[in-house]
């Protein structure tokens, strides 16, 4: 570890904007620079991920004074456009992670941050596998490529603190109140999984908006779902911290 | 007479995949000719383009509109994490 004694963590998922709503999340935003030291965006910025909706994103969340790193999620996915809804966010000054890595230096500390998408698939014991059908192989595939991708790229990182993003959920915690039926739709345990094989400080995700916000993965990495309406306010803070002093 | 479970799922599933909406979580309830619509919304216009979409997938039901807006509060207490 590296001198910094905290690092102050701003997180939200799921603003879904759309135009009638533009303006009113970037005036949330104001003074987020005494508050926090990075924004982590976990997907869903969009309604139906069109190129428009996109831009409406990259304007909300542009020129703000502390840097901002987002991944997509799966209304982000929607119209198809979500390589081009990457580019907008990025022409935009925005981080954006495609089941890759970024590491941001914060007043002299060094954070990485892994995450994409994610996907579902379900939690241990009660999930799909790859068996049967090519379209049940390629669903779990899908989720199995993606935590092979961030335990990799965890792997690769040398930073003092490591987090997170993702948009569907590595763990059934952070789930409670949503239908169980719709777990598999919801989040896989293979991201978990992949994360705890390596360690990180953190796990941020969003879409489950009837969740909670605390979890915690089996071997014991906090997880905390920043969806939105399960926070009720603009962003959540996360400070990362080896003393009480943040 | 088509069972209501049925049309609760076919508005469910026009509200995820209209165009206009595409709005998943949403609660569903029919009751008789009554049609409740429950959940979070992320705006006032798309609140009343959720009662529209679910008004002409079920055109000859009642549609009541419960649906509430994401209230964005201001940013709350910092959690520490150590």
């Amino acid at each position: 570890m590296s001198i910094l004694t905290e690092l102050r963590i701003a997180a939200v998922g799921d603003v879904h904007l759309g135009d009638d709503v533009q303006g009113k999340y970037r005036a949330r935003l104001t003074g987020i620079e005494d508050r926090a030291d990075v924004l982590l965006l976990a997907g869903d910025l969009t309604r139906h991920g069109t190129i428009a909706e996109g831009r409406l994103v990259g304007q909300e969340f542009r020129d703000l004074p502390v840097p901002v790193v987002a991944v997509l999620g799966n209304h982000d996915y929607h119209s198809d456009l979500q390589y081009e809804i990457m580019s907008e966010l990025r022409d935009n000054g925005i981080i954006v992670l495609d089941d890759e890595s970024a590491v941001i230096t914060c007043r002299g500390a060094r954070l990485g941050v892994v995450g994409g998408k994610g996907f579902g698939g379900g939690f241990a014991g009660k999930c799909a596998s790859e068996f049967g059908e090519r379209e049940i192989k390629n669903f779990v595939h899908h989720t199995r490529g993606i935590a092979d991708s961030w335990q990799r790229a965890l792997k690769e990182l040398d930073t003092d603190y490591k987090v997170v993003l993702s948009h569907y959920s590595p763990v059934k915690e952070t789930l409670e109140g949503e239908p169980l039926e719709i777990y598999p739709f919801l989040g896989s345990y293979l991201l978990a999984e992949a994360v705890d094989t390596v360690g990180a400080d953190l796990i941020l995700h969003g879409h489950a908006h009837k969740g909670a916000e605390k979890g915690m993965t089996p071997g014991g990495i906090r997880v905390r779902n920043v969806a939105l309406p399960v926070l009720g306010r603009a962003y959540g803070i996360y400070c990362l911290s080896e003393s009480d002093s943040c | 007479m088509e069972a209501p479970q049925y049309v609760a799922a076919r508005v469910q599933r026009a509200l995820a995949e209209d165009d206009r909406t595409h709005e998943l979580g949403i609660r569903v309830d029919v009751r008789g000719d009554q049609l409740f619509l429950r959940g979070q919304v992320t705006g006032e216009e798309h609140r009343r383009q959720m009662e529209r979409v679910a008004q002409e997938a079920a055109p000859e039901l009642h549609v009541h509109n419960e649906l509430q807006v994401v209230q964005v509060r201001e940013p709350g207490e910092d959690e520490h994490l150590d």
